[in-house]
């Protein structure tokens, strides 16, 4: 399984298993993406190039980075295609194909949540958070934040319960 | 109520976000509301899950959804949305996607037959508790407080799927927060995106996003924003200072979980709301309370 979805590992296109061949360029995706100014390509942009086989584009592209996940586009889309796994599977063939991620904090983070998660099997909030600025390489990222946080107590510093069992379950999950 | 009901708190609401569980714990007691924690629960995955790994985030969720039907339960709720959309949009590509449902269970060895139902707090709230028994518990009407509404994404936006409320201009805690007396507004940000996880990893990007929604919100002279959801309340809240003056709003905006204003309504100890974790205070009293 690693850090790429089935699809991706067999070297498939993104689009095979979704309909994203449905797509008539009506663009509602994009009218609605809270971060479309934030791309380079805008969604709907990327169903048509996927569309059409021109993968690599997409794929050197900011937007499945700069994706929030928020599943506007998905829930508006009037045929059906489901925009915000399709930038998940383009995030995925990225770092499968070893093209550079050009948001590194982006995929920095979601490394350092998802290591965090191997360990107990719940987050510890405190240790992910340092680790992450630590693999980012800026130490004192929203430490100003970390201490408001602490302030009120909302910081624990303690980890949370460990699971039985959890963290070889989800290392034989990964070595798949 | 006859189902058995699990909560499923999942990470924030054991971390950062405790305030959103022990104002759902202390209405729910005062409702009658049943429920268990779920035992032995794991993290949904969140966004890094399903951002990079497809199958890792089925079968996190996998495990969930065979813990509760394990453990007997019909139900699971969820009151963090995007655990709720994690659990939910699993639980439905489990049912529609027999292959992948075969496969994830023969290589995480669980096994779960589609039994469990999942929810998060709105869809509870109003489906199962119902405006009936809202009214009933309620101590200190909220009248006087103008509320604007905020539900984020993740509670209405599971694709292909009928949704609890309308997706692009729900009401259900509209129609909550009026039960408890206080007045709603209408605006339009109800269900725009505040950068969930982009908080984190793009600052200023989702602080733009949140510097329109608090915008709006302070444009119509509400007193409180009401959330029902950890990120949301989390990115709106803990630097608001400084999208504040990136935005030019004039003035603070008390970001609530829907659980702490309701256990207002109902006179619960603001110790067990607590209030006081939130970065912008909030000290609002009812027009009615006699403190
Ligand atoms: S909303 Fe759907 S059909 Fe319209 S452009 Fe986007 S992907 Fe294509
Ligand atoms: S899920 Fe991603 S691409 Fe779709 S609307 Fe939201 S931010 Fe834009």
């Amino acid at each position: 399984m690693s850090t790429e979805t089935n699809l991706a590992a067999k070297g498939g296109s993104v689009t095979e298993t979704d309909n994203a061949s449905l797509c008539y360029q009506c663009s509602r995706c994009s009218a609605g993406c809270p971060l479309a100014e934030e791309m380079d390509l805008l969604p709907h942009q990327v169903i048509h190039l996927l569309s059409l086989g021109e993968e690599d584009e997409v794929l050197r592209s900011n937007t499945m980075w700069m994706c929030a996940g928020c599943y506007t586009c998905a829930t508006r889309c009037p045929n059906d295609i489901d925009i915000t796994t399709i930038m998940d599977e383009a995030r995925a063939k990225a770092i499968a194909k070893g093209i550079k991620c050009p948001n590194p904090d982006v995929l920095t983070f979601h490394k350092s949540f998802l290591r965090d998660l191997g360990r107990r099997g719940r987050i510890f909030e405190m240790r992910m958070m340092a680790e992450n600025n630590i693999c980012k390489g800026k130490p004192f990222d929203n430490a100003d934040l970390g201490r408001k946080l602490f302030l009120k107590g909302r910081l624990k510093i303690f980890p949370p319960k460990s699971l039985r069992g959890f963290k070889r379950w989800m290392k034989e999950l990964l070595k798949r | 109520m006859s189902s058995r009901i699990a909560l499923y708190p999942g990470c924030s609401l054991e971390g950062t976000s405790s305030s959103f569980e022990t104002s759902v714990a202390a209405v729910f007691e005062k409702l009658g509301i049943e429920y268990d924690t779920l035992k032995d629960w794991n993290c949904c995955g969140a966004t890094s899950a399903h951002a990079l790994d497809h199958e890792l985030y089925m079968a996190l969720n996998l495990r969930n959804l065979s813990l509760a039907e394990e453990q007997g339960y019909e139900e699971i709720f969820a009151p963090c949305a995007a655990c709720y959309h994690r659990l939910a949009s699993a639980n439905l590509e489990l049912s529609n996607n027999a292959d992948l449902a075969d496969a994830l269970k023969s290589e995480t060895g669980l096994n779960y037959r589609g039994s469990v139902k999942v929810r998060n707090v709105l869809d509870l709230l109003t489906n199962v508790v119902g405006r009936e028994r809202i009214e009933a518990a309620i101590e200190v009407p909220l009248s006087g407080i103008r509320v604007a509404c905020y539900y984020g994404c993740l509670n209405t936006r599971i694709p292909r799927s009928d949704c609890f409320d309308d997706r692009e201009y729900p009401m259900s805690m509209d129609r909550i927060v009026t039960a408890l007396g206080a007045e709603v507004i209408d605006w339009s940000y109800k269900t725009e995106c505040c950068g969930a996880s982009l908080f984190m990893t793009a600052p200023a990007a989702s602080a733009k996003l949140c510097g329109r929604i608090l915008k709006d919100a302070e444009a119509r002279d509400v007193n409180c924003i009401a959330v029902a959801c950890p990120l949301c309340q989390n990115n709106l809240d803990a630097k608001q200072e400084e999208i504040r003056a990136k935005a030019g709003i004039p003035r603070a905006i008390p970001v609530v979980f829907i659980t702490q204003l309701m256990g207002l309504a109902y006179g619960i100890d603001e110790r067990h709301l607590q209030l006081e974790s939130s970065i912008v205070p909030f000290n609002l009293k009812p027009a009615g309370a006699t403190t």
